[in-house]
């Protein structure tokens, strides 16, 4: 660090400040690779009261699963490569591959592969090619860790949890881009109009933004399951039942985000210059053709920003999805939830775990991917009381 | 800009949001005043169960709906004023508490229960989470740049985490003889039950909001810290401030927006607090206002639900956020009201 | 994992989707059905799945989704599973279609105990019974001379036994996690006292000396469990079963097969099956009677009904149950009982009632799910938090129209 003198720290409030840090990533991540490690082991060492055993799994082991040193490396070998890649290279794979305008869909489909590539190293080469080097390479090749991936393989394949990973797909990516499709609509419109009226929408917005969910989906659920018989004479035998749609749950959770959306994306329209709409406004564009051409080419900060937060609440959400959906469009979260009703043994349990622990791996490489962009979106002006 | 244009540009948002938000939301107002019952008839029915072996047949009276010509329950819906929130308040059990000052006797009323952990929560996380987050982008601005990608990484992590899973794996570290109870346990050398007692529950609650939060309000005053102005920081040292008169004086008052903003996101989530009370399953000690207002939704065995007493929950829960949020609207009010100095065309 | 595995898995599960090997008939009417999630709902729901277009919705908000599913016009499900408690909003609402014609024509396997008739009309076929009954370390009571207890009181003394040998971390489990599990303890405990929960009118009648003695029962049970009983649920007490850290325990029998399950137990071949307890030695035991079965919606064409009853009644046919004979304690014809039904088969034979499931008993059974805890807690004595749950009855019961 090369700031002035006067700007450099003392050794003990860096000393103090490195070890707050230090606790604070502890705290942060410790949880996570608490239920990362649970869910490799056999069930009576996911739950061992002992903490050794959950880390080593003796029982896992004896069973005949495991893993040895060689093993170890080459696995966190392709991890830190999975990392590097993510970070550097794929940005500007993304960037460079994608037609301008298309950023967004880019990145989505990048991202979809890149992890599909990654599950099928991790999963499927590395294991193939480790076990044929493993009896070959004497002591290295002697398991000597615990680990089994039993439970992905029948979260995954047994459970059909693709199938709930393709309708949290189509939930969340419908969600973020409606919400932004309206949100910028409503923001832009917001931020350029100085009257009284658009200043009270947002208000309202604000004490929407405070209403109880749970009350709001008790509300939608017997209008969802009756609608075909409400909208019938409206629309004749095409009238359709809300209840277990996608669309219609996406519309729920578009409406539930849209005053946090729109009161963030005029924040951001709020910090682009009036000049740029007047200066097109005086070339012959109309309102929304200046907003179409003009603002939204500098506008993308503020949009991935935004959509960053719409897609964690269609991702995480549980009880619209829970309530709203049916089995066969049933996403992640509530079909994990499902495996700690009444009755579950301790096996369910711990492919919950294992469940969860697949669900929280997309949201690990958003964020190695996002994390810049947030950032420097947040940065850029977005928040402002 | 002319009142179509704008009325095309907010149109589908406020469209949305009147069908999905504002249309429940009258529902929920008008229910509360109102309470439906269905005709009871009472009579004998025989009903046979299965036993181990046999049926077992069992003639009894029974209270059940009656029905209408099209097969339904008949249903009437009567005006009954206040009377759904009489029930959820009990006004009498909670004015003879107060005669009393039984402090223990109101929080055995639902409600009372509710609200006093509803706003404790609240209002113990929201300095721990501000000052939490100041704390972290502080430290954070502070390491070399190397580091902080990995670092910023880490400490997003409890955020972006599915809130039920979160909940789900601190409880796994704490329940029973779980890693973190062991320690404890070894540490404190006594034998700990984490979730035996009402006040160790709340105390994880707490712990849990706070992890899952501090890292939202880390990231955006993070953000507000690279725009802070450098050269009032420099003329600020050369005036000799200290460090923390550097912090008290400058950075924070330029940050004031920003936690003016996480309070106000931070309150409406808080007060909403509901996730942790099934998440740590602590209805046995302590209640919200949301899980008291699901609780009534929710139908038991039979299909029987509180809908007007729920709906006066939640009408209630409304006006306690409301109030909560007062003081901050007003200040938003004033920043964001045309003309004010955060409307339009105005900056930082 | 690895590839072979994997592809032998993904071409197995084509040749399941694609056959309706394990059926006698193909399915062509498109048929839904929502029932709760357990292991035996999946066994069942995946007999009828071989049928051909059938889907299933195993979901843990049935209770939420059901009466409303069934009441649309037409309803969004087929076949509902329903259990005591469930079926009362069904036959309250007249949403199910009676099944006699149906039994008669398709269901000839079926023996008369799994027909659930009201006024003589069948609504419901059930597949399965469930209690709560007791199950204990053998091997501990063994080793300690106890005999396997009988009544509650003998349960107390070989607690106090096995506490003072330090056998175990804690003698006795228990399902009393706040809500539902909380309260049905309650209820087999106040049934094994012979107490009744209503007066004339659908008046609420526990705040006597029964319902005292059942709450001083429940208290010094407490005393023996892990002090986190209540976030204890029954996945929690097997666990603590299987882990080796209590001995004795009032669990469903549907927990029966888990005990010696070699991947989840440490304890397998120890934990044996007894009738539930009674309060006084010969009485009946303090525990209820339930059972799961199946339902046909009313909304629907008499076709659907049809073919929906067929698929049914493939779901509980004999091959289903000796495929999954341990998933439960199976009505249907072919079960065969083992030792781990013994308990459930001896709470019936000492006269353990059905839950006595209604409108008014569904409404108690919340009350009594969020007021026991104040008494356990210590933040009520025993007779204030009866009168508090009678209290919140009526209020809910007058909101319903029950109560005048």
């Amino acid at each position: 660090m090369s700031g002035p003198r006067a700007l450099r720290q003392p050794m003990g409030l860096r000393a103090v400040s490195a070890g707050f840090l230090g606790v604070w990533c502890l705290l942060a991540s410790f949880p996570f690779v608490w239920i990362a490690a649970m869910s490799f082991k056999a069930p009576v060492d996911s739950f061992a009261p002992n903490p050794l055993h959950v880390l080593f799994g003796p029982a896992t082991l004896a069973a005949g699963k495991g893993l040895s040193l060689l093993d170890l490396a080459a696995g966190a070998a392709v991890l830190w490569i999975a990392v590097r890649l993510a970070v550097r290279w794929l940005p500007g794979v993304v960037a460079r591959g994608t037609p301008p305008g298309w950023i967004a869909v880019g990145w989505f489909v990048g991202s979809l592969l890149f992890g599909l590539a990654f599950v099928a190293v991790f999963f499927g080469l590395l294991p193939l090619v480790l076990g044929g080097l493993d009896p070959v390479v004497g002591p290295l090749g002697v398991p000597v860790l615990g680990l089994t991936a039993e439970h992905y393989e029948s979260v995954w394949v047994g459970n059909e949890f693709y199938r709930n990973f393709v309708n949290s797909l189509i939930v969340t990516a419908g969600v973020v881009a409606v919400s932004l499709t309206v949100g910028t609509l409503a923001g832009y419109g917001l931020a350029r109009s100085g009257s009284r009226l658009a200043f009270w929408l947002l208000i309202v917005a604000l004490v929407f933004r405070a209403l109880p969910h749970s009350v709001l989906v008790a509300g939608d659920l017997p209008p969802f399951i009756h609608s075909a018989e409400v909208l019938r004479p409206l629309l004749g035998e095409a009238a359709p039942t809300l209840y277990g749609k996608p669309w219609a749950v996406i519309a729920v959770l578009v409406s539930i985000n849209q005053p946090f959306t729109i009161w963030m994306l005029r924040s951001f329209f709020q910090n682009i210059p009036l000049d740029l709409d007047e200066a097109a406004r005086v070339d012959g564009c109309t309102h929304f053709q200046a907003f179409r051409w003009v603002i939204m080419p500098v506008m993308w900060p503020g949009v991935i920003t935004t959509g960053l937060f719409s897609f964690l609440l269609a991702y995480n959400d549980y009880l619209v999805t829970s309530l709203l959906l049916d089995a066969q469009n049933q996403t992640m979260v509530p079909a994990i939830a499902g495996y700690f009703n009444r009755e579950t043994t301790t096996t369910d349990q711990v492919e919950a775990v294992a469940a969860a622990v697949s669900i929280t791996a997309p949201l690990f490489l958003l964020v190695m991917v996002f994390q810049r962009q947030i950032v420097s979106g947040l940065t850029a002006g977005a928040v402002k009381g | 800009m002319k009142f179509r244009t704008f009325a095309a540009f907010v149109g589908p948002s406020l469209f949305l949001m009147f069908v999905f938000i504002a249309a429940p939301l009258v529902s929920v107002f008008w229910q509360s005043f109102h309470v439906t019952k269905a005709r009871f008839e009472t009579v004998e029915v025989e009903t046979c169960t299965p036993g181990f072996l046999k049926p077992t047949c069992v003639t009894e009276m029974v209270t059940r709906p009656v029905l209408d010509e099209h097969g339904q329950p008949r249903l009437e819906t009567r005006f009954t004023g206040f009377g759904s929130y009489r029930n959820v308040l009990e006004p009498d059990r909670t004015l003879a508490a107060l005669r009393d000052l039984d402090w223990r006797a109101l929080l055995t009323i639902d409600f009372w229960k509710a609200l006093r952990f509803t706003l404790t929560f609240t209002l113990i996380t929201l300095p721990l989470v501000i000052g939490g987050g100041l704390v972290i982008a502080v430290v954070v601005n502070n390491v070399a740049r190397s580091l902080r990608g990995p670092v910023i990484f880490v400490s997003l992590l409890p955020f972006i985490i599915t809130p039920v899973i979160g909940a789900l794996s601190i409880r796994w570290l704490f329940i029973g003889d779980g890693i973190m109870t062991a320690f404890l346990e070894w540490w404190l050398e006594r034998d700990i039950a984490m979730f035996a007692q009402g006040g160790t529950i709340e105390l994880l609650m707490l712990f849990y909001r706070v992890w899952h939060v501090a890292p939202f309000a880390f990231v955006v005053f993070y953000a507000g810290l690279q725009t802070v102005n450098q050269d009032t920081l420099e003329s600020a040292i050369i005036d000799g401030a200290s460090r923390w008169e550097r912090l008290r004086y400058v950075v924070i008052p330029h940050l004031m927006p920003l936690i003016v903003f996480v309070a106000l996101i931070h309150l409406m989530d808080a007060y909403r607090v509901f996730e942790e009370v099934v998440g740590f399953s602590s209805q046995a000690h302590v209640i919200s206002l949301q899980w008291l207002t699901y609780d009534l939704l929710t139908p038991d065995d039979s299909g029987n639900r509180a809908i007007s007493r729920a709906s006066a929950s939640a009408m209630l829960t409304m006006v306690g956020i409301v109030i909560l949020l007062v003081p901050l609207l007003l200040r938003t009010w004033r920043d964001q009201r045309p003309g004010g100095p955060g409307g339009a065309g105005g900056g930082r | 994992m690895n590839l072979k595995k994997f592809a032998i898995a993904a071409v197995a599960s084509l040749f399941a989707t694609g056959a309706w090997a394990g059926c006698s008939f193909e399915n062509s009417v498109p048929l839904k059905s929502l029932t709760a999630g357990f292991a035996a709902w999946k066994a069942v729901t995946s007999a009828m799945a071989e049928c051909g277009n059938v889907e299933s919705e195993l979901d843990q908000e049935f209770r939420t989704k059901q009466p409303a599913a069934f009441a649309a016009q037409p309803a969004l499900y087929h076949i509902g599973g329903v259990s005591n408690g469930t079926h009362v909003p069904l036959l309250n609402e007249g949403t199910t279609r009676p099944l006699d014609d149906l039994v008669a024509k398709y269901g000839g396997h079926l023996s008369p105990n799994q027909l659930i008739r009201v006024d003589g009309r069948t609504m419901a076929v059930a597949m399965m019974v469930n209690a709560q009954h007791l199950m204990y370390r053998e091997d501990i009571l063994n080793d300690l001379g106890i005999a396997v207890p009988a009544t509650y009181e003998e349960v107390l003394a070989a607690a106090e036994a096995i506490k003072q040998a330090g056998a175990v971390d804690y003698p006795l489990g228990g399902t009393y996690k706040t809500g539902w599990n909380l309260a049905e303890e309650f209820v087999n405990m106040y049934l094994g006292h012979g107490g009744e929960f209503f007066a004339a009118g659908n008046q609420p009648a526990i705040d006597n000396e029964k319902g005292v003695a059942s709450l001083e029962m429940m208290k010094r049970l407490t005393a023996y469990m892990d002090p986190e009983y209540l976030v204890s649920d029954s996945t929690y007490v097997q666990q603590q079963f299987q882990q080796g850290k209590v001995a004795l325990a009032n669990l469903w029998a549907t927990r029966a097969g888990a005990m010696d399950d070699a991947a989840e137990s440490q304890v397998v071949g120890k934990v044996k099956m007894a009738s539930a307890p009674s309060i006084e030695a010969g009485g009946r035991p303090a525990s209820t009677l339930w059972w799961d079965g199946i339902v046909i919606a009313k909304n629907i064409t008499d076709e659907e009904a049809d073919a929906a009853f067929r698929v049914a009644m493939e779901g509980i046919d004999r091959e289903m149950v000796e495929a999954n004979n341990a998933a439960a304690v199976w009505l249907i014809d072919g079960f065969q009982p083992g030792a781990m039904a013994a308990g459930a088969a001896a709470t019936a034979a000492n006269g353990a009632v059905p839950y006595p499931a209604s409108s008014q008993m569904g409404i108690m059974h919340s009350a009594l799910g969020n007021g026991i805890a104040d008494f356990l807690t210590g933040a009520k004595d025993a007779a204030t938090a009866l009168a508090d749950i009678e209290a919140e009855y009526l209020t809910a019961a007058k909101e319903k129209g029950l109560v005048q």
